[in-house]
């Protein structure tokens, strides 16, 4: 075995993720047991709890574990101690996004509300002054008016050109993202030395990272909790669709000539959107739900921006095509994009929406070590 | 030398109490007949003074009379304590009010003026012969507080053949007569006449110098953490209920066994059940939770332990599971103990069980082996709750109407837990076993004989012992 370097200000370095009060924990196990997820072999919550309180970094940033726990709450109601597992467990996975991110700035977004509002407005003023960029550079004239009835919104914003920006957007994101994947992959299964991984496995155990993305599947484990397990998957598919339109289809989603086949899978992510966004921060005011009780700054600024951008995405289409409002469209369009692009490009590649990608990954790699282990065995 | 603190109260330097000459009664009032209270009223009244000894139960013996054996030695309980109840019954100075409450205190220490309420047993002590021929033909039931509710009595019964007094009474709300206004049996067939449904409570005002207080504790109601299952799936027991279980006067006789339907369907303990052939022993039940109570009862662990003894020792091929979050062996041969059972092959297993569960005819643990890092599913027979000791549920007002003071979770509280363990912050007024705080047979005995002595020292004195307390000084 190596040796184990402990790091005494561990918890004091997760003070600003979020968490509280780590010694309350006495070790009882109550929480590990109590849990629907937790497997014979991959135990949590308490064994992170325990190498927080221990300060052993290697063993927190080795682990998967966070990424497994879909807080339900459960193990917090429970806990003799009222140590808060499940907001303990949050704060690793804030913390551990920190340690893949290369970059440092996910650590900056998390611990500092300046750094994450700064970068938000930063974006946001790139994408309005790209607005003028284009207006002061091209030939093309704004149509003002309503001419032959309709809100001209192209000449305001040519779909090919936000198609095209939207495609490098989508290019820088998932650099970032697939570059800290890559450093996840690096800090989960290649730093533990202690056991040997065939190569196979990676193969064999793959599809646990399409399923587990696209079901959700082991958050419905939990107990009691299919109405979270519904409106998580709820929302999920939101995003989804507004991603295949705005990324794939943008040229049929954004077209002058009123309303086409791409608006119904449209007004269905919006719903999702809108509801999942006010279901969640009436949950966070009114604290009933353990998994509502405690907010990081980041979680609420990750939900205004997203209720702001569904809202003004709204006001878009409704003074395009029902109130027939040219400038109202334009102004809206471009504040839309002033929200929606800066909350894409902090979230999902250091902040709370890389988890997207890192729990089934995360699960893939669970998957790959039991496997391994069951081999060595 | 003396000086004055800041409260303008009058101390000796060097010394946290001071001697103020009182006319002190020398009767004494002692509050619950337990353990405590039956050493404490015992130690004064063989010093010769007049003593009563208030019990609020139709017999004395508190929850010790319940128990089959005493930790770490092993001794029957009932030995050492019935002989104490025998002469607590049988002392010409003890005057021994059962079914009987305290309730106004008036006066100042020394002399204190005291209003009980006499409840009547609706048997007459004097007359009855303890023949129990109304016990037999009483047509009515409940369960038996005695037995922790895994018997049943009658409405006219003896607690227990051991209760002091060792006379029958009737318990109102089980009655057939009370309840439906027909009935009157044991009336009628009493060969001494001495069943006197009709009588009414009563109320006497009595004279003392000093109140010893051993109100004892309420056991953790184990249907309070529903994870466990107690009350809903069968063979999961209170500890009490498994003291019952193995004592040889138990519905059992002593013979471990779990739930078996009767004739008429219902599920009970009886000799005709099946032995376990796996128990789960589960520490920490109401205690150090922050949801029910944070403190630690201090016995449980001991009683764990004791019980695994005593399921091995019938049961010997039996597996006992005990799942504790910490091993509190405190006391003198308690550690030697632990060791000793863990070698009779107990399995014992550091972490907190989260959950009971039925499956099929068994019972589902799960725990997490904190230990080896491993979560762990158990199926056994039987589950024991290692339920903790609360205050009882009418501590504040008894706290309230003798004026002492009690902390955020009933207890009453010391003046000084170093040097004055065992008095309340007013003078005159002392504490003994439970009532205080958790605590076992040995500290609760040396308790009441430390109270007795201060007792004495009043009335042999004529002065009374006044504490200077951080507490909120009662003045004299
Ligand atoms: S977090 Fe709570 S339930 Fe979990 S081990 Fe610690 S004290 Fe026990
Ligand atoms: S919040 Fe739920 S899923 Fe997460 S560790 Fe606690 S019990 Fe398990
Ligand atoms: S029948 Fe009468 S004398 Fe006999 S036990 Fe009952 S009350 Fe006492
Ligand atoms: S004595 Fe043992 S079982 Fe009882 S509360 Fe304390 S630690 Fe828990």
């Amino acid at each position: 075995m190596n040796d184990i370097r402990i790091e005494p200000k561990l918890k004091e370095k997760l003070e600003a993720f979020g968490l509280a009060d780590n010694n309350l924990c006495f070790n009882c196990g109550n929480c590990t047991a109590v849990c629907g997820l937790t497997e014979r072999d991959l135990t949590f919550p308490r064994k992170g709890i325990r190498h927080l309180q221990l300060g052993m970094s290697e063993k927190v940033n080795q682990s998967v574990e966070p990424w497994l726990c879909y807080y339900c709450g459960d193990c917090s109601k429970t806990c003799p101690r009222e140590a808060n597992p499940a907001e303990q467990m949050m704060s690793l996975r804030r913390y551990l996004t920190s340690v893949y991110d290369w970059t440092g700035l996910s650590f900056k977004f998390y611990t500092s509300k300046l750094w994450e509002l700064g970068a938000l407005l930063f974006v946001g003023a790139i994408v309005l002054g790209l607005f003028g960029l284009y207006h002061a550079t091209s030939a093309e004239p704004i149509i003002w008016d309503l001419r032959d009835g309709y809100v001209h919104l192209n000449s305001f914003a040519p779909v090919m050109y936000v198609h095209y920006a939207d495609w490098v957007m989508a290019g820088i994101l998932s650099f970032f993202l697939l570059s800290n994947l890559f450093n996840m992959y690096l800090t989960i299964m290649r730093s533990d030395k202690s056991l040997k991984i065939p190569l196979h496995l990676y193969f064999t155990k793959i599809f646990s990272i399409p399923l587990h993305f696209a079901t959700q599947m082991r958050f419905k484990k939990c107990d009691n909790k299919i109405g979270f397990w519904f409106m998580h998957l709820f929302l999920m598919s939101g995003y989804g669709f507004m991603f295949i339109l705005v990324l794939v289809l943008l040229p049929w989603f954004q077209i002058d000539q009123g309303i086409n086949w791409t608006t119904y899978p449209g007004y269905y992510a919006t719903f999702a959107l809108l509801y999942g966004s006010i279901y969640c921060i009436i949950g966070r005011l009114r604290k009933k739900d353990e998994v509502h009780r405690y907010t990081h700054p980041s979680d609420w600024i990750f939900l205004i921006m997203l209720f702001l951008t569904t809202l003004t995405g709204i006001m878009v289409h409704v003074f395009r095509y029902y109130l027939l409002m040219p400038a109202a469209t334009y102004y809206t369009y471009a504040i839309h994009l002033a929200i929606a692009v800066p909350m894409l490009v902090v979230e999902v590649p250091f902040s709370k929406w890389a988890h997207l990608a890192f729990r089934p990954f995360a699960m893939y790699f669970a998957d790959i070590k039991k496997a391994a282990l069951a081999i060595k065995k | 030398m003396t000086g004055n603190n800041n409260r303008g109260v009058l101390f000796k330097e060097h010394s946290d109490y001071q001697f103020i000459d009182a006319k002190v009664n020398s009767n004494t009032l002692v509050i619950g007949g337990g353990i405590a209270g039956i050493q404490a009223s015992l130690e004064v009244a063989n010093a010769g003074y007049q003593v009563y000894l208030v019990e609020k139960s139709g017999t004395i013996g508190g929850h010790m009379a319940m128990f089959d054996k005493t930790f770490p030695t092993l001794d029957c309980a009932a030995c050492i304590l019935t002989p104490k109840m025998v002469e607590v019954g049988q002392n010409p100075n003890i005057k021994l009010m059962t079914l009987s409450e305290v309730k106004e205190v008036r006066g100042a220490p020394g002399n204190f003026k005291v209003k009980i309420e006499m409840k009547t047993r609706r048997v007459d002590i004097a007359t009855c012969i303890g023949c129990g021929i109304c016990t037999e033909k009483c047509p009515a039931r409940a369960p038996s507080e005695f037995d922790a509710g895994i018997s049943q009595r009658k409405a006219i019964y003896i607690p227990f053949p051991q209760a002091v007094p060792n006379k029958y009474l009737v318990d109102k709300d089980s009655c057939t007569y009370f309840k439906t206004g027909k009935c009157r049996v044991c009336e009628k067939v009493c060969p001494a006449g001495s069943v006197k449904l009709d009588d009414k409570d009563s109320e006497i005002e009595i004279e003392v110098g000093n109140i010893i207080v051993a109100t004892g504790f309420k056991p953790f109601d184990p249907a309070r953490a529903e994870q466990f299952g107690y009350g809903r799936y069968k063979n999961v027991l209170a500890p009490l209920q498994f003291e019952r279980l193995i004592n040889a006067s138990g519905p059992t006789a002593g013979q471990i066994k779990m739930q078996t339907q009767d004739k008429k369907g219902k599920w009970v303990y009886s000799t005709d059940g099946n032995e376990p052939e796996s128990v789960a022993i589960i520490h920490c039940v109401g205690s150090r939770d922050h949801n029910y109570n944070k403190h630690c009862s201090r016995v449980c662990c001991m009683y764990s332990l004791k019980f695994a003894h005593l399921i091995k020792e019938k049961l010997p091929n039996a597996e006992v599971f005990e799942y504790y979050i910490d091993m509190r062996a405190f006391g003198k041969g308690y550690e030697e103990f632990y060791q000793r059972i863990k070698e009779e092959g107990v399995h014992i297993i550091r972490g907190r069980t989260a959950k009971v569960e039925e499956a099929g005819n068994r019972l589902k643990i799960r725990s997490e082996d904190i230990l080896a890092g491993k979560l762990i599913e158990q199926n056994v027979d039987m589950v024991i709750l290692s339920a903790g000791l609360e205050p009882r549920e009418n501590a504040k007002n008894i706290a309230g109407m003798l004026d002492v003071s009690s902390d955020e979770t009933g207890w009453l509280t010391e003046v000084n837990d170093k040097s004055a363990p065992f008095v309340s912050n007013r003078p005159g007024i002392y504490l003994a076993g439970t009532c205080q705080g958790p605590k076992d047979i040995p500290d609760s005995v040396a308790q009441a004989s430390a109270a007795a002595a201060v007792v004495l020292q009043s009335i042999g004195s004529g002065k009374i012992k006044k504490y200077v307390a951080d507490t909120t000084a009662t003045s004299l």
